[in-house]
């Protein structure tokens, strides 16, 4: 066997990827930090490799490839629907396995058929996986955010809430801590004495006088309104807050959101119970729903065995970024993900695209595979 | 075997903490001059100090390169990755309080827990077109308040190397995390600490880096148990 790092099968990858309607790209291996550190938050910091220009400009070694393809679409102004692929080395640093490491994938973007692009990057997913092990059996995992944003607007919950709660979902310890406090406020908000003293004088009633009163707070404080959180944002959050304090999540619909957290079950079998759920509960979530269902059809329709997909409403990623299909693939008798992917529809404008760009996309970790596939021929 | 002990070269926390090594029954003495960065302690001959600054301690402690250091608590865990499993922090020596703070300012009226400020980071974003941004030195402490505790992922840490409680006044950043002692630098900057965002409650710590060779040194435990009988 060649001394390469390269895995052996990356070749038979791309001739995949090739017959599956993909533009071949590469974006270089020094990236500007800042788009990594923006989009997915300062924890990425100690995982990623950071250096400076001589400039000041802070790089680093390319540690995912989504940012850079979506940028790359971004700055070379190529229309839409363009299906991406990329194979490359990424650079990350790990508590086990190398800190470089290649990584496959797909990118789709501006597909706006939703339904179909979401099962097109799943079943590409699969096929992928399933052409590298022929023979074993893969573990489809499947969430989306959408359904859960869609149950807890269903439930009439006040804005701050939702947002807090779609905030945390895929964290499943946050969110039940989330939902403990939300059903029982160990204190009705904090506020501190300077809240106090507005209520005494009548401000807290009259938002146009409270906004001018921390408007000149700030500014006898040496604090600039336009820098940061301006008067208005401060006033509304306080009034927000503070009708808040006053409201606590009702025990049924407690329930009804715990009961839908629970639900984990073949995909095949999800449409229907989730309608049954939503009949039961008396949720309107139809439009989700009809989304969810034109999925799972679209996935049949594309040839993907939906058979080893599993539907777990839990099952999410806690990035502002990822707004509906989340999915995670393993191979039986290997606890290791071997590709990921999801719904990304904010990505692009996040990264400064002018017009609304949908994308879905997912990404192999070759490393992964070739253990999985050194394993399946020991095995034979 | 010759046991090394960092000890601060200047300052308070070298008064305080030879002062403490004094009542141990470990008197420092300089080798050489007064100025000198080496120094013994009288009638330990396999005991040897080193001179350093607080920061050069808890990073020469991390590397493994002196046995013992006296330092901040938060320099410790802020400059060493998993600290607990590559120090052992042996006695706290009671001077050096500080407690490293998440502060906003005090006109953020709506914002007195770190669950407020979650919600205030969460749509940032969308309101300001960048992140909530946080002045600091302390990033790893940050990042495992923010991210580990309270599951807070979205803001950005602006480096900061001094006159932190100024950055959200001058717009360079939104808020802070910074030591203090009194509190007295956050009220003149018109900064409030958050119920709930105190990270460490900080001191000088008699800290020993985990090595090795120090497993049935009784030289250990004897110098352990000089400082915590002199508290």
């Amino acid at each position: 066997m060649p001394l390469i790092n390269l895995p052996v099968f990356a070749g038979d990858l791309l001739a995949d990827f090739e017959r599956m309607e993909t533009l071949r790209v590469d974006t270089p291996v020094i990236q500007p930090a800042e788009p990594f550190l923006d989009m997915a938050g300062e924890d990425l910091r100690r995982r990623i490799f950071l250096t400076q220009s001589e400039t000041g400009e802070n790089l680093c070694l390319r540690p995912e490839f989504t940012i850079p393809v979506c940028l790359r679409h971004i700055e070379t102004a190529t229309g839409t629907p363009q299906r991406y692929a990329y194979l490359g080395e990424v650079f990350r640093q790990r508590r086990e396995g190398s800190s470089e490491f290649y990584q496959a994938g797909i990118e789709d973007l501006g597909e706006p058929d939703t339904a179909r692009a979401d099962a097109r990057a799943v079943s590409d997913a699969m096929q992928v996986l399933a052409n590298r092990l022929p023979g074993r059996r893969l573990k489809v995992t499947l969430g989306d955010q959408s359904v859960f944003e869609a149950v807890i607007a269903a439930c009439g919950l006040p804005g701050g809430w939702q947002k807090r709660l779609i905030h945390a979902f895929g964290e499943p310890k946050q969110l039940q801590k989330l939902l403990a406090e939300l059903a029982d406020p160990t204190s009705a908000g904090v506020f501190g004495h300077e809240v106090e003293r507005l209520a005494i004088t009548g401000m807290l009633e009259d938002e146009d006088r409270l906004v001018a009163q921390i408007g000149r707070t700030m500014e006898a404080t040496g604090y600039s309104t336009n820098a940061s959180r301006s008067p208005r944002d401060i006033a509304r959050r306080l009034k927000e807050k503070m009708e808040l304090a006053n409201t606590r999540l009702d025990k049924a619909t407690l329930a009804v959101m715990r009961e839908f957290l629970t639900v984990d079950l073949p995909l095949a079998d999800a449409p229907a119970a989730l309608f049954r759920f939503a009949a039961k509960s008396g949720l309107k979530i139809e439009a989700a729903l009809a989304l969810f269902d034109a999925r799972v059809a679209a996935l049949s329709r594309a040839g993907a065995d939906i058979s080893l997909i599993r539907y777990r409403a839990a099952f999410g990623r806690p990035l502002d970024y990822y707004t509906g299909l989340v999915f995670e693939i393993e191979v039986e008798g290997m606890a290791a993900v071997l590709a990921g992917g999801g719904r990304f529809d904010r990505l692009l404008t996040l990264l400064g695209a002018r017009e609304h760009i949908p994308a879905v996309g997912f990404s192999l970790w070759l490393d992964r595979i070739e253990q999985a596939v050194a394993a399946a021929r020991g095995t034979k | 075997m010759t046991i090394t002990i960092a000890v601060p070269s200047k300052g308070r926390m070298k008064d305080d903490a030879s002062a403490i090594f004094e009542r141990a029954g470990m008197k420092i003495v300089a080798v050489g001059n007064d100025r000198s960065y080496r120094g013994r302690v009288e009638g330990w001959d396999d005991v040897e100090i080193a001179f350093l600054s607080a920061s050069e301690i808890s990073r020469e402690i991390g590397s493994g390169s002196v046995d013992f250091g006296v330092t901040g608590e938060d320099l410790v865990r802020e400059g060493i990755a998993d600290a607990d499993a590559r120090v052992e922090f042996c006695a706290r020596l009671g001077f050096g309080r500080a407690d490293v703070v998440v502060a906003v300012p005090e006109v953020w009226y709506d914002v007195d827990t770190m669950a407020d400020l979650g919600d205030v980071a969460a749509d940032f974003r969308a309101r300001h077109g960048r992140r909530l941004a946080i002045a600091t030195k302390y990033w790893r402490l940050t990042q495992q308040f923010f991210s580990g505790s309270h599951g807070i992922q979205l803001y950005r840490i602006v480096e900061s190397l001094g006159a932190t409680e100024g950055a959200p006044a001058s717009g360079s950043a939104d808020i802070i995390v910074d030591i203090t002692s009194t509190g007295s630098t956050l009220k003149a900057n018109h900064l409030k600490i958050l119920s709930d965002g105190v990270i460490l409650r900080s001191e000088a710590c008699l800290v020993r880096a985990r090595k090795a060779a120090h497993a049935g040194d009784p030289l250990i435990d004897r110098i352990t148990a000089a400082i915590r009988a002199a508290l």
